[in-house]
């Protein structure tokens, strides 16, 4: 993903997708085009607006697209990307229920497209593009990838970490199924050659961030890898905002988590601004 | 969205499972003979308070449990049997399939139980016969495939994120769920509306969780929110509640979370922690204002990023400092 990657905006006209579009183009994201079903023939901020994907993609050539749809409609959208030939799709959407995230990242995944999100903040590439809704100010081109299951809580680690620079920082998202899970992102770190050291967000639930310290224990990953996981006060049972921050049958505990870590020799920051410190230290 | 017992039991037999004969009370309970009462809440851990008891003196059980505040009751037939084991459904989170998980062992925390298995059946095929041989050896039952195939419909088709019987009973008639466990995923209540109307439930979801502490909290994103929480306890706080105000909260959802975390009686002072992104400062400010007369309670406010400076100046003319740390806003609440 660069500057020259070109992303249609699915529920363009929307108040978030229109907010989103102006943002993504200022910092020079190459939006081609938008889609909402019914208002073909229209302009936001400039881009041509299209009935179908379809559509758009007859006129204009694009390989990732990002989705502003609301929750009901969403899996449609992203049905309609993956068709369409999209390779890349990024879901904003929070609220998609959970059996229909499963069945349409299924889908995605036999056709080969990737599918980032639901309920992500997206994913910014510092000085070459953004696909997302991450305010820009709290990244800088560097040397760390982020990997996060959090929105605001990512800003916050970036901001914190802005000396050493972001090479990509990602926000898989905050549903117990996504498209591109934590441990996958962090493989795609390891592989990035911009991407010195790898910070994780974290949080209770699933058990993504165990597999990580797998990786570390066997040596798949390599790189300097420091963690963050929130939800160590959390009630179990109980859901902490995010859908997939609830731990059930005991799966993906703190405890589970801060333990793989440990054994893997992962340095784990009691708080988000200790990520920093443990960076350094490593770098 | 947690189904009550006597609801999860209903949604249960209709699908074909064996629960016992039940009856649902409020205050008054004609028969005579060995019941079990069990208070209809939400929260857990019934057993450990009292509130399931088993007994030849069901109307007594009823008063008792009364004076506790419960005000409704499943009073059942008791059922005796050999053998508890366990079984659930749910979504496995890494291969986004359904997942059918046993133990030969019932009646006890899941977390503590040594012999859960977990199988994993793909909603492209759905629950077949091989899979059944499977579970029944390995909880030694036979005869749950009535059970399997109800729980499985539950997740794939009622949009439950848990749907679990423990324990099951083993009686000479089969197996039987003594006790269940429902959760609708929220997203998808949209779509049983017929269950909510049947059950006559309004609900709203809420990002409002209760700790239990005196540390009111709130913050934006769930991630934030948390880690919001976790400092407090870090640093020898308790954390009285999680409030996540979302992404581009405004003035008046600033507002309604301040009250709404006040008016705990328990809170005596409140952090709140925002980190602007798509929600602005001096929005955020300006809700704070707003309610800070109302609620009579100290707030120490960290606020960092869009429009900043603007909620600031909103604050200090309302006489509070905002911090740009999260730690040194926890760090002075505690101390105060």
């Amino acid at each position: 993903m660069n500057r020259n990657t070109r992303v249609i905006v699915q529920g363009i006209t929307g108040r978030e997708g229109s907010f989103h579009t102006k943002l993504m183009l200022d910092y020079g994201t190459r939006i081609v085009a938008g889609v909402t079903p019914g208002k073909g023939g229209t302009y936001v901020h400039g881009v041509p607006v299209y009935d179908t994907v379809e559509d758009a993609l007859r006129e204009h050539e694009a390989e990732a697209s990002i989705v502003f749809v609301p929750a009901q409609r969403a899996p449609d959208a992203v049905y309609e990307a993956v068709d369409a030939g999209i390779k890349l799709v990024v879901v904003v959407t929070e609220h998609i229920p959970i059996v229909d995230s499963a069945r349409m990242i299924k889908y995605a995944k036999a056709r080969g497209v990737r599918i980032v999100g639901p309920n992500s903040p997206g994913i910014i590439v510092p000085e070459e593009t953004l696909i997302g809704i991450m305010p820009v100010r709290s990244f800088r081109k560097g040397r760390v990838g982020i990997a996060s299951r959090s929105g605001t809580l990512t800003y916050e680690v970036a901001e914190a970490v802005k000396e050493l620079g972001h090479s990509t920082v990602i926000g898989v998202g905050g549903d117990p199924i996504v498209g591109t899970p934590l441990d996958e992102a962090a493989l795609m770190f390891e592989n990035d050659p911009e991407t010195e050291a790898i910070v994780i967000i974290g949080e209770i639930g699933g058990t993504s961030e165990e597999r990580i310290a797998e990786y570390v224990l066997s040596g798949k990953i390599k790189k300097p890898v420091v963690a963050y996981i929130a939800g160590r006060t959390a009630p179990k049972e109980r859901r902490m905002g995010h859908a997939g921050a609830v731990v059930y049958m005991g799966q993906g505990t703190f405890e589970s988590k801060m333990n793989s870590f440990r054994r893997a020799n992962v340095p784990v920051a009691e708080t988000p601004y200790q990520v920093a410190e443990l960076l350094r230290q490593l770098l | 969205m947690k189904l009550y017992e006597w609801e999860a039991k209903h949604l249960l037999a209709s699908l074909g499972v064996r629960v016992p004969k039940g009856q649902l009370v409020k205050d008054k309970f004609e028969g005579k003979g060995r019941y079990v009462v069990k208070a209809q809440v939400l929260e857990g851990g019934r057993g450990k308070r009292g509130l399931v008891r088993a007994t030849d003196d069901p109307q007594s059980a009823i008063d008792e449990m009364r004076k506790s505040g419960v005000d409704l009751f499943l009073v059942e037939e008791y059922v005796p049997h050999d053998r508890e084991a366990y079984i659930s459904a749910l979504l496995d989170r890494e291969t986004g399939e359904p997942m059918i998980a046993v133990s030969p062992v019932g009646g006890v925390d899941v977390e503590s139980m040594a012999q859960v298995r977990t199988f994993v059946i793909p909603m492209e095929r759905g629950v077949r016969g091989y899979d059944l041989i499977k579970i029944e050896r390995h909880i030694g039952i036979k005869g749950v495939g009535d059970v399997v195939n109800a729980l499985y419909k539950l997740v794939t088709e009622y949009d439950a994120e848990l749907a679990e019987i423990n324990p099951l009973a083993v009686t000479p008639e089969g197996p039987i769920a003594l006790d269940a466990k429902v959760i609708i995923d929220d997203n998808a209540l949209f779509r049983h509306q017929d269950l909510l109307s049947k059950f006559n439930r309004a609900y709203k979801p809420e990002s409002y969780v209760d700790l239990g502490g005196d540390i009111g909290i709130i913050s934006n994103g769930a991630g934030l929110t948390m880690a919001t929480m976790d400092m407090v306890k870090l640093m020898g706080g308790e954390p009285a509640d999680f409030f996540d105000v979302g992404g581009g909260a405004d003035r008046a959802r600033v507002k309604e979370a301040l009250l709404r975390v006040a008016s705990n009686p328990r809170v005596k002072r409140i952090v709140i922690n925002i980190f602007g992104g798509i929600t602005r400062c001096d929005e955020v400010a300006r809700g704070i204002v707003e309610a800070i007369d109302v609620i009579k309670k100290p707030v120490f406010v960290r606020l960092s990023g869009v429009n900043e400076e603007e909620g600031r100046k909103i604050l200090a003319e309302k006489g509070i400092e905002a911090y740009s740390r999260a730690i040194d806003a926890i760090g002075d609440a505690l101390r105060s």
